[in-house]
């Protein structure tokens, strides 16, 4: 069995040496791209034969976490949370105030770079550090303590619906905002969104943040997939994907909210290539600006997340079909869709680095320049050196790789515990393995296809 | 040095002359308004300056930022503008016509600026010069779209610093057909863009008793070209390129292998591949071929003092890239037209002893009575000569040849041969 996962490994390795190609733009082309797509596949492909010749003992195990020390996970104190506040109440006031150019103010760079990217990365990484430093929390206990109480409980049957149309708001600025980060409107949305979910706390308390503020919903998510984490009182470690195994099921509305983090983050990046550009008869060479795309992208939005969830159902239902259980299909969709979470993660990292690289200078430069250092060269050389770009890409390429290649993995495993037998789980498992391959294919894709913005 | 500033106050005072008695004037007839102005004095000038922060032209964005805020740096050290330090402000247009709009807007009603300065895209030039028109803002671009010239905008909107794209094609033909072959086959971008290549040059080279024996656009999306090149007419004697986007290094590749080591001359403009590096693999079959620039990247064996001056303040070594990274390459060929541009307002202010907005008009008259600028540090790309009527400056072309994978001038185009009759008299509209 050693070998076979040995092979595994190989295979994966050959898959990113092979998909070793330049990252940037021109350097995108000059490869056999669609040699590196095929290889990619392929390990995702090896991953499912895999698993399915696996005795199922060791495919659970695989998840099963190492107890590191007793350790109770302190509660988040009002007082980070507050700090979290200020600090979010100093970059609103910046946005207003500081320089307009986004590369050189701190609200943009702490939004799309540090948080977008960064922290929701440190987030799938660490763990859920977001219930410590949320803008919310603090405020919140602070005027509970002045007496004020929630004034309405929020409706058990809403469940996480807002949650996925709270997201769907910020998607929708992600994706079709004119301007994302022109510093005073987005100090005006930031403040906007704070506002209202405040608003929604203070009306049905703590759970307002947890089912209905959409961001924090899909930090919580990801987080799930981090290495370390708390259970029963101890500290443990284990492979990406444990909490999830050892966690509760999503009801229906989570699951449906893990496949729209999907669609909105296959469609920012779909909506960028030369493909996209030609569906809706834009010239990429001379792209016309967001302004000029504003419905065409939040009408891609708004067929994006439809279809991508019809996708993923119609899978899940073909699979319990396969195996007689036509009547578990609401059990399998909600069960099996936390299993997407690594997939949207590793895209998320895969899709934002690049433009992390680049952005975390103009950090370096804002830094420096409110502690009155020297300016802050940036540059975009990496870009243009075949060994440099070769490693962005592989970096790219290579989270996708593993984030389907844990996701094939995670969802076999939960399909164990759903069906009780392994050649059931196996069985089962065909149409949503068919589906994780094709879409290891189209993430490989977008990230090697020419993009017009 | 001294040469520099010899030039700089003749330019000076010849604007000079021509404003002086309406300047004085003015103030002697609006003793409020002067004492106004004279208050407004130790405030700085404010230039609007809008940046490709974001959008499909960031890279170009960047460097233009840095040229510019050098530029300014070295206004400010030698004393400003009449006596008035100068600020940048500036705002990201998202290389978007609309926000070009947008921004051309906030700063004449918001941020209180006296001008507006910056933009290198076509179409955020056409989006925002008629707003800069409506409310009266002098709007310096530095493009080199022919649209300035061609009498599409108005008279607010000035290209002081950087020559259009219809002189660069015209000063190549005679090179072209004198030195490489009276046969040519284009191959361009089948857009806009590309269009103004074809029909410019068709109309160039013609002149020059060469033709164009293949015309062969490529759609915009193409990725891969090799099936194109099979169209190249046997007869054909130059190729002349100018693809642009993602595809370039694939095309470059892909003419490489087509044609392998019998080739005919190849002719491009380096907006293929500004800000990319010539040593990047694949690159190795332009050895040999020639470049339009605007500006020669590399440092050439007689390079000028001026072209030291202007390297060493924005801080660009002798391959035309970033002194703190050599793989960070800049864009050489245009972005000298921001330095040349913020020169040409300061000129302009000085000689319309420009005290602030209500003073505008009489920036663009100034401007407009600019004739010549000389090679000096404040023009470091070469000698200018600026038609008032049209609004559009002209200057030397560099063509330059691939050598050892570096860009060395074989021929400098004069400044008559890239000029052409006027298409429009801006000076007849009213202010």
């Amino acid at each position: 069995m050693f070998h076979r996962f040995a092979l595994v490994v190989a295979l994966i390795c050959a898959a990113t040496r092979a998909l070793a190609h330049a990252g940037e733009q021109g350097f995108v082309l000059l490869l056999p791209t669609q040699l590196y797509i095929i290889g990619g596949g392929l390990s995702v492909l090896a991953t499912v034969l895999l698993i399915s010749v696996l005795p199922q003992r060791m495919a659970v195990s695989l998840f099963r976490p190492t107890t590191i020390k007793r350790w109770r996970l302190a509660r988040a104190k009002s007082g980070v949370s507050c700090i979290g506040f200020a600090v979010m109440v100093g970059l609103v006031f910046i946005g207003l105030t500081g320089p307009h150019d986004p590369n050189h103010n701190a609200l943009p760079l702490a939004v799309w770079a540090m948080f977008w990217f960064g922290f929701v990365t440190l987030q799938g990484l660490m763990g859920d550090l977001w219930r410590w430093i949320n803008p919310w929390t603090g405020p919140w206990l602070a005027i509970r303590r002045l007496g004020v109480r929630p004034i309405a409980r929020l409706p058990r049957w809403l469940g996480y619906w807002p949650a996925s149309l709270s997201f769907l708001a910020f998607a929708a600025v992600l994706l079709a905002h004119p301007s994302p980060s022109d510093p005073d409107a987005l100090a005006a949305m930031v403040a906007c969104y704070w506002v209202f979910h405040f608003i929604g706390m203070v009306v049905f308390g703590p759970a307002w943040l947890r089912r209905a503020e959409g961001l924090g919903v899909l930090l919580r998510c990801y987080a799930s997939l981090s290495v370390a984490g708390q259970s029963a009182g101890r500290l443990r470690l284990g492979v990406p994907g444990w909490k999830i195994v050892t966690g509760p099921r999503p009801d229906t509305s989570l699951a449906v909210f893990i496949v729209i983090l999907l669609a909105v983050g296959s469609f920012d990046g779909l909506n960028e290539t030369f493909w996209w550009m030609a569906r809706i008869g834009i010239n990429p060479l001379e792209f016309p600006g967001r302004s000029a795309v504003v419905a065409q992208n939040l009408a891609g939005l708004g067929l994006a997340v439809p279809m991508l969830v019809a996708a993923y159902a119609m899978a899940i239902w073909l699979g319990v079909r396969l195996i007689g259980q036509g009547a578990r299909f609401a059990a399998a969709f909600c069960a099996l869709a936390p299993a997407i979470l690594p997939i949207a993660f590793g895209y998320h990292f895969g899709h934002y680095m690049p433009g992390f690289l680049v952005q975390i200078q103009y950090v370096a430069g804002v830094i420096a320049d409110a502690f009155g250092m020297g300016p802050v060269h940036v540059t975009t050389g990496f870009f243009n050196t075949y060994a440099t770009v070769r490693a962005i890409w592989l970096l790219q390429a290579g989270s996708v790789v593993v984030g389907h290649i844990l996701a094939i993995i995670l969802s076999h495993v939960l399909a164990l515990s759903l069906f009780g037998t392994h050649r059931k789980a196996a069985i089962s498992q065909l149409p949503l393995a068919i589906f994780m391959v094709g879409y290891t294919v189209f993430g490989l894709w977008l990230l090697a296809s020419p993009r017009g913005v | 040095m001294s040469k520099s500033s010899e030039s700089k106050s003749a330019v000076s005072r010849r604007s000079a002359l021509k404003t002086l008695g309406l300047g004085a004037g003015a103030a002697a007839a609006l003793p409020l308004w002067a004492r106004y102005s004279s208050a407004e004095t130790a405030a700085p000038i404010r230039i609007g300056f809008q940046k490709h922060a974001t959008g499909i032209g960031a890279a170009y964005g960047r460097w233009y930022d840095r040229t510019s805020q050098a530029a300014v740096r070295l206004i400010n050290e030698a004393g400003g503008i009449n006596g008035r330090m100068v600020e940048l402000v500036t705002e990201d247009d998202g290389t978007d016509p609309k926000r070009g709009a947008e921004v051309i807007e906030k700063f004449a009603t918001q941020s209180n600026c006296d001008v507006a300065f910056g933009t290198l895209f076509s179409h955020v030039v056409v989006g925002s010069a008629p707003r800069a028109g409506e409310l009266k803002l002098p709007y310096f671009v530095v493009s080199e779209g022919h649209h300035v010239a061609s009498g599409m905008l108005n008279r607010y909107t000035v290209q002081p610093g950087i020559t259009d794209v219809k002189s660069q094609v015209q000063a190549m033909a005679p090179f072209v057909s004198q030195n490489l072959g009276k046969k040519v086959t284009m191959i361009f971008p089948d857009y806009a863009f590309g269009h103004d290549h074809r029909d410019f040059f068709t109309a160039a080279i013609e002149a020059q008793g060469g033709e164009v024996v293949g015309l062969i656009p490529i759609p915009p999306t193409e990725t891969s070209f090799t099936k194109y090149f099979p169209k190249i007419p046997r007869e054909t004697e130059v190729i002349y390129h100018v693809m642009v986007g993602p595809g370039v290094l694939t095309f470059v590749k892909e003419l490489g292998e087509f044609f392998g080591p019998s080739r005919p001359e190849i002719f491009g403009f380096i907006d293929s591949l500004e800000a990319v590096d010539l040593a990047s693999p694949g690159l190795e079959f332009l050895e040999g071929t020639y470049f339009w620039e605007g500006n020669p990247r590399y440092a050439q064996p007689d390079q000028t003092e001026y072209d030291k001056h202007f390297r060493a303040a924005i801080g660009i070594d002798e391959n035309g890239a970033s002194i703190n990274d050599s793989k960070d390459v800049s864009t050489y060929a245009h972005m000298f037209g921001c330095w040349e541009t913020l020169y040409v307002i300061k000129a302009g202010m000085e000689a319309a002893g420009y005290a602030g907005p209500q003073d505008r008009a009489k920036l663009i008259e100034a401007v407009e009575a600019i004739t010549t600028m000389p090679h000096s540090n404040e023009h470091p790309q070469g000698a200018k000569v600026f038609n008032g009527k049209t609004h559009q400056v002209f200057g030397p072309q560099y063509i330059s040849k691939v050598v050892d994978g570096k860009l060395m001038v074989v021929h400098t185009a004069s400044i008559e041969d890239g000029m052409y009759p006027d298409e429009v008299d801006y000076t007849t509209q009213a202010l």
